[in-house]
């Protein structure tokens, strides 16, 4: 993995120089993060179906990976709260790549808990409309102009939108689970 | 003029045969060809099929949710039920992801050994496909062939993890020992079981040697053929633009594979093709297959003549902790791309953990693919893109 040939640029230095080029193209992407070998570029949540239209059509982004959101709060009924105080919004994520040379370019956005609503990628990519609706479901997104925007996984009279963080884990509610304290040791070698 | 009597006959005949109710047709949720339970909601016209609705979530685990509470390496041992078939392919991005976060490297050897077992599951998971979709268009005979080597791969994978579907073998920062490696001091591990690399060629030239056999099957097979050939036709932009990712991308003629770009294991020590379609059809999906496992234990061959000595697993913490941070990380699994956005806010587990999975995006393209196909070509193009419900439902 660390003994890729040096004679050239390093990949983090190619890395950052396309995402200075996403930047270009996009127009209107705020600052493009290379972090981790991953590009992240945020978009304002009314410039998000542009935004992802540019990206296929300018930037040869046309492989649809995968959209999801994540819950940012600071009151979690499951798992640990973040490290430090967070906005209380969802963030919206959708990561594309290139089907020649590997490139990929996750996009993301915040949209607000008190109005939910996004504009559908569906009429840009067709994969956007499975996504969608597990978004929908799992953490009550309205994805505006989605066609069959109905729960994907979950049956018809589900309540509730399971992968908020306000959401409680029942079966954990009921028994925590055993290494909630520490995780158990590894064993001692001989033992 | 005269008038042929039987001639209006026929005329009429037509007309009324014209008129066929619209009906819908359910396949599954308990299905022989449906790959655990899958239920498509088919509306038919006589023959032809309007349209089709997938309807899954039967097996829905809620993997996601599960992954908050728990802690990285109880998170590895959950990645492997959700393919089954390939569990150790899935383990691989997670822990890859890790350690990116943590700035750990895992040993050569460790990469290695890694490596191998990774195609062994491309392998065994390939052979499964090989066997079952000639089962479901009515070829029995593939079958037999390709159980009896996937067997050997599993049992040489076994002999490794001590799981065959479900190995659990990867840590953050390497792998374990082997299973049934005894009892084991700090300074010597035995990393591999004894008679690996020996039942290893063994099992790989029988691989390859099935190979053409299976080849032989299809090529020969004059049935097979006209199910296949030109059947479900799907083309690359198509592909991409709803996310079909692995062979599927690669039969509809693009030449892409993650072992390539993405640097996550030593595959640029080796040589190795990446075979393409020409029409995207069901045949080229599955002699892509084929072509595949023959790779893949060429690959195996070459890895273990090269495979380096040394620790296996680099120096980790007991508890695993991952700085604050985001990563992708996505990694060419047998069914296409597999990769998990990993969202750590410095515990001992992630704040949120994305699955990717290549069955779900494989099987949302269908329904464009199964408007107006005859009703026999329905399970002909669907068994063709290999896909394992769990995968899709997660």
């Amino acid at each position: 993995m660390s003994d890729v040939p040096s004679e050239s640029v390093s990949p983090h230095e190619e890395l950052f120089t396309y995402a200075e080029h996403v930047y270009d193209v996009i127009g209107f992407a705020d600052p493009v993060a290379v972090r981790n070998r991953t590009v992240k570029a945020f978009v304002k949540r009314d410039r998000w179906v542009d935004a992802l239209r540019r990206a296929r059509n300018d930037l040869g982004l046309v492989f649809f990976s995968w959209l999801s959101a994540i819950d940012w709060t600071n009151e979690v009924q499951v798992g640990d709260p973040p490290a430090s105080h967070v906005k209380e919004r969802f963030e919206v994520l959708a990561t594309v790549a290139d089907i020649t040379e590997g490139r990929r370019v996750t996009f993301t956005t915040d949209v607000p808990k008190d109005d939910a609503r996004i504009d559908s990628l569906s009429e840009v990519y067709g994969g956007a409309n499975w996504f969608e609706r597990g978004a929908f479901e799992m953490f009550g997104i309205d994805f505006v102009g989605h066609p069959y925007l109905r729960k994907l996984y979950l049956p018809e009279g589900f309540e509730g939108n399971p992968m908020r963080k306000s959401f409680p884990l029942l079966s954990r509610e009921i028994r925590p689970w055993p290494g909630s304290v520490d995780v158990e040791p590894m064993p001692e070698a001989g033992s | 003029m005269t008038v042929d009597p039987m001639m209006h006959l026929a005329d009429a005949a037509i007309s009324l045969e014209l008129e066929t109710p619209e009906m819908t047709l359910n396949v599954g949720p308990q299905h022989p060809s449906t790959h655990g339970v899958l239920r498509l909601k088919a509306r038919i016209d006589g023959e032809r099929i309007i349209d089709v609705e997938p309807v899954i979530g039967y097996m829905h685990r809620g993997y996601e949710k599960l992954a908050e509470v728990r802690t990285y390496p109880q998170i590895i041992a959950l990645l492997n039920r959700i393919d089954w078939v390939s569990g150790y392919a899935n383990e691989i991005p997670f822990v890859v992801a890790a350690e990116r976060l943590m700035e750990v490297e895992p040993p050569p050897r460790a990469q290695y050994i890694r490596l191998i077992l990774n195609e062994m599951a491309r392998i065994s998971s390939h052979f499964l496909f090989m066997a079952s979709y000639p089962l479901e268009l009515g070829a029995a005979s593939p079958f037999f062939f390709a159980f009896r080597e996937r067997e050997r791969v599993l049992d040489l994978i076994e002999s490794v993890t001590g799981g065959r579907f479900h190995p659990n073998f990867n840590r953050v920062g390497g792998v374990k020992p082997a299973a049934g490696a005894g009892s084991t001091t700090k300074t010597i591990v035995q990393d591999l079981p004894a008679g690996f690399y020996a039942e290893t060629r063994v099992a790989m030239a029988k691989v390859l040697a099935v190979c053409d056999e299976l080849e032989d099957l299809i090529i020969g097979n004059e049935i097979l053929l006209a199910r296949t050939k030109g059947v479900g036709v799907m083309s690359a932009e198509l592909a991409a633009s709803y996310g079909v990712s692995g062979p599927n991308l690669r039969a509809s003629g693009v030449e892409f594979d993650l072992r390539r770009t993405e640097d996550y294991l030593p595959y640029g020590d080796f040589d190795f093709w990446v075979p393409t379609g020409e029409n995207g059809d069901c045949y080229d999906r599955y002699v892509m297959r084929v072509y595949e496992i023959r790779e893949s234990a060429k690959m195996v061959l070459a890895a273990i003549d090269a495979i380096p000595s040394g620790p296996i697993i680099a120096k980790v913490p007991k508890v695993i902790k991952l700085p604050k941070g985001e990563i992708y990380m996505r990694a060419e699994n047998p069914k296409g791309e597999v990769g998990y956005y990993l969202v750590s806010e410095g515990g001992t587990g992630p704040y949120r953990l994305v699955v990717r999975t290549a069955s779900f995006s494989n099987v949302s393209v269908l329904p464009e693919l199964l408007e107006g196909v005859l009703i026999p070509d329905l399970i002909a193009i669907f068994g063709s893109f290999d896909f394992v419900l769990g995968d899709v439902d997660r």
